[in-house]
């Protein structure tokens, strides 16, 4: 379970996250969606104890991140929107590594897991390669390996489907709602609204660092006035496009194109 | 914080720097050579033949007399071991900012259930063995040799008490390197324009300071103008025998001929590994709350909405005004001074960093005193030398190294990567013009005599920056690491990969140093000669017809090897920056 709590966030004197609150629940897929920019990367790494909040704070399985922040890392998995990972390293060494600092104990059941999870991923063959050969998308693969290797209790994933193949985003949909159903707590973050309204039991709609609506999708068209897409609730939220300034500028590449 | 885990990350750092088992894959290069291995078998090979060597020479000396000479004067290594410390100081001012700085890039590391410090430790942990390599496998095969001779069981311990107390001082020295970088980078976080010159005048502190305390010891009493200096440092407490290496000194030399030590002198000797404990967890603590409190934070990348926090110039490929020299050529050393100033710790680095060499290498003249002036021309000429091929190689040689993806859009944009590679080198010049006019005014006020041969030094050095750039630009060219991030870090080759792999480096050192003295030694000496033999006009006139010849092969030697580097930049293949 995750407990967000008037977190705030300011850089320098930049605002970047609002006072946000929020409750994750055990077997509950929660969905930060909002524009870029709008402070959703941030407030992951406040609840990950790699940013310290301005303001307020979180609990993850009731451990004060600000108090208790070695225990809540015990039960989280994370895997970062774009993975810095230890180039020099092969997938399998790191997936191991990471193993051992979360004390899974060694020994055929752990092989087998890792394994099985490098399979499911198609990155196998892989793992063995030093990870600095290694695709953006495989890289985030074999960072979400190392996040549920340890069985985490707690999952974060940041923008998780990006740059990944087809099949490897289905292989991540299933694997997520088979750990929801064992009671897995569940943060994602997304700008792509079908993967939000796919996957997610509830969503909250972040701008500009605030949240601006929170729900299940059908009470979320009831907020929106009856809206029936997500977008539509969206875009009504957090704003459209900028007609004018659109029809402006295809104006000017005509006239430069002539 | 528990051992294990200490354990467990350090493992995985030396695994993934000094990867002794290839990785099996099919996508991964198969390397023939195995370096890390060729450079174990080096460090043992040294060892043995200074082993032999002390087995050899001690018994033709004989050990009575050595024992006696060491008995009698057991701080008899002071200077050496408080040099240990004072470069592990030195070289580390900025080594604990910069970790906590780059700490995103251990993002991966930082969200595991280990406390931060213990992982900001295992990174210090790691440059202090780097840093103690050197002076263990010299030092330590040296004190076994004159233990086997000294033959009596005591003496064996002296071995242990020298590693334990070398790794002390490289510890010491790093963690008050580390606390006096993060302190400063709290004093300057979020003032960018105080940043600029901070950096530069925290690091000319540190090496000046830090090397007065050093001369201060290396002087001992009455030498001339620095005994002001002196005196303040004994009043502080610095004098030699109050100092950590003295007491290094006296415990390994003392167990080594089994000479009687106090009680106090033990003990006084333990507070070394003890404070160095204590100080290495200072450091980490204060990493920790430098990163979490994210003092390091404010230098984003990134760009709010409505807020630029940090303004750079813009890209603007404008040629350099007035220089007569290709459009490419022009444009690359704008690109190369603009991205390296941008980064005020590089910056500084690049230009301050080998100072600490140029005063290694005048201090022993000061203290020989009088008799010796006559070599001051030769140890500022040789410091020179080495300064403009520092220049060289950390604005050519690294800088085309930190390309990286960069080189992609010069590929692209078909843009004559040997002109490219020209302006890369040209940038350092101005600096090798500064230094060199500095040092200059060095040899005016204190040795007068030298005038004429001021202007062609400076010239000199120029051309031996030229050359030495050529050089590590197509060692950078041949043997960079394109993947490697700008972060001194490596560029000290500490802890992570140097930009520039083993041999490489080295050679793309020598060299140009090699080169460097012979030609202006050349130039001095023989100018020299010739004034005292044939009168000072002749003198005059063959170094300024000597002069030219010089240049010209320099030049010859900066066009080839530009050419060569561009070739190589050229044809580089993607997969070895991107
Ligand atoms: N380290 C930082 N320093 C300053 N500003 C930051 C930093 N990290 C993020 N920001 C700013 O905070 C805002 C929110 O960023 P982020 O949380 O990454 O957005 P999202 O993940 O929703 O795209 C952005 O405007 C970004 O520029
Ligand atoms: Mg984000």
């Amino acid at each position: 379970m995750i407990e967000v709590l008037t977190l705030t966030k300011v850089f320098n004197e930049f605002t970047a996250v609002k006072g946000l609150s929020f409750t994750v629940n055990p077997g509950e897929i929660y969905g930060l969606l909002g524009p870029n920019g709008s402070g959703k990367s941030t407030t992951m790494r406040m609840i990950l104890g790699l940013l310290r909040p301005t303001e307020g704070t979180a609990r993850v399985n009731g451990h004060d991140i600000k108090k208790e922040i070695v225990k809540a890392k015990k039960v989280m998995g994370y895997v970062p929107e774009e993975p810095v990972l230890p180039e020099r390293l092969t997938g399998w060494e790191y997936v191991n590594y990471v193993s051992d600092i979360w004390k899974v104990p060694r020994g055929v059941e752990r092989e087998e897991d890792i394994e099985e999870l490098l399979t499911l991923l198609d990155i196998k063959d892989a793992s063995d390669d030093l990870i600095e050969t290694y695709s953006k998308g495989m890289s985030r693969k074999i960072s979400l390996v190392a996040a549920l290797v340890h069985k985490p209790q707690v999952l974060i994933l940041d923008e998780v489907q990006a740059g990944i193949d087809p099949r490897g985003a289905a292989t991540i949909k299933e694997i997520l709602n088979g750990l929801r159903s064992r009671g897995a707590t569940i943060l994602m973050s997304t700008h792509v609204l079908e993967i939000a309204e796919q996957m997610c039991d509830r969503i909250g709609i972040i701008n500009e660092g605030e949240m601006v609506a929170e729900g299940a999708m059908d009470e979320l068209k009831v907020q929106a006035q009856g809206q029936s897409s997500l977008e539509e609730i969206f875009l009504t939220l957090t704003g459209g496009p900028d007609m004018q300034l659109i029809a402006q500028f295809l104006g000017e590449e005509s006239g430069e194109m002539m | 914080m528990t051992i294990s885990e200490l354990i467990t990350l350090l493992r995985q750092d030396i695994t993934q720097n000094y990867r002794m088992r290839g990785a099996k894959g099919a996508r991964t290069e198969k390397k023939t050579l195995n370096r890390p291995i060729l450079w174990t078998i080096g460090g043992i090979v040294v060892g043995v033949i200074i082993i032999a060597a002390v087995l050899w020479i001690g018994p033709i000396i004989g050990w009575d007399v050595i024992s006696q000479i060491v008995s009698e004067n057991l701080g008899l290594g002071s200077t050496i071991f408080n040099a240990i410390l004072l470069f592990a100081f030195l070289g580390s001012i900025m080594f604990a900012a910069t970790t906590v700085g780059n700490s995103e890039r251990m993002e991966y590391l930082l969200v595991m259930p280990v406390e931060m410090r213990t992982i900001f430790m295992e990174k210090y942990l790691l440059l202090i063995i780097y840093s103690s390599i050197f002076w263990l496998v010299i030092g330590t095969p040296i004190i076994i040799g004159f233990s086997i001779l000294a033959a009596h069981p005591i003496g064996y311990l002296s071995i242990l008490a020298f590693v334990i107390l070398v790794l002390s001082e490289v510890t010491i020295g790093t963690s008050i390197g580390g606390l006096l970088g993060l302190a400063f980078a709290k004093v300057l976080a979020g003032r960018r324009r105080l940043k600029q010159i901070g950096w530069a005048i925290m690091t000319s502190l540190g090496i000046v300071v830090g090397s007065l305390w050093y001369a201060s010891i290396y002087l001992g009493e009455g030498a001339g103008w620095f005994n002001q200096i002196i005196d303040i440092a004994m009043a502080l407490g610095f004098a030699s025998d109050l100092t950590p290496g003295y007491y290094v000194s006296v415990m390994t030399l003392g167990l080594l001929v089994g000479a009687p030590l106090s009680i106090q002198h033990f003990f006084a000797t333990l507070l070394i590994p003890l404070s160095a404990g204590g100080l290495l967890y200072l450091n980490s603590y204060v990493s920790e709350l430098a990163h979490y409190s994210g003092w390091m934070r404010s230098e984003s990348k990134r760009t709010p909405k409505e807020k630029v926090l940090e303004e750079h110039p813009p890209w603007n490929p404008n040629p350099f005004p007035r220089l007569q020299m290709s459009i490419t050529t022009s444009v690359s050393m704008w690109y190369n001074l603009t991205s390296v100033k941008r980064e005020s710790k590089v910056f500084t680095q690049y230009l301050l960093g080998p100072l600490r060499y140029l005063i290694w290498l005048i201090l022993p003249v000061f203290a020989w005193g009088d008799e010796l002036l006559f070599i001051l021309p030769y140890m500022l000429t040789a410091a020179l030398v080495s300064l403009a091929v520092s220049y060289g190689v950390s604005f050519a040689g690294y800088e085309t190294v930190y390309e990286g993806r960069n080189l992609m859009n010069l590929q692209l944009a078909a843009a004559n990567m040997s002109d490219y590679v020209k302006g890369k080198v040209l940038s350092a010049v101005p600096f090798t013009i500064a230094a060199a006019s500095i040092v200059g005014v060095f040899y005016l006020i204190f040795l007068p005599a030298t005038w004429f041969q001021i202007p062609a030094m400076v010239i000199g050095c120029i051309f031996v920056n030229l050359v030495a750039g050529a050089i590590a630009a197509n060692a950078g060219a041949s043997n960079g690491d394109f993947k490697a991030e700008r972060m001194f870090t490596r560029q000290r080759g500490a802890a992570v990969r140097p930009p520039i792999k083993g041999l490489a480096i080295i050679k793309a050192q020598l060299i140009p140093n090699a080169y460097g003295y012979m030609g202006l030694f050349g130039l001095v000496l023989g100018s020299t000669f010739i004034a005292t033999v044939y009168g000072l006009l002749v003198g005059i006139l063959a170094l300024y017809l000597l002069l030219p010849v010089f240049a010209l092969i320099s030049l010859r030697l900066y066009r080839s090897y530009s050419f060569k580097a561009g070739v190589k930049l050229a044809q580089l293949e993607a997969s070895e920056y991107l």
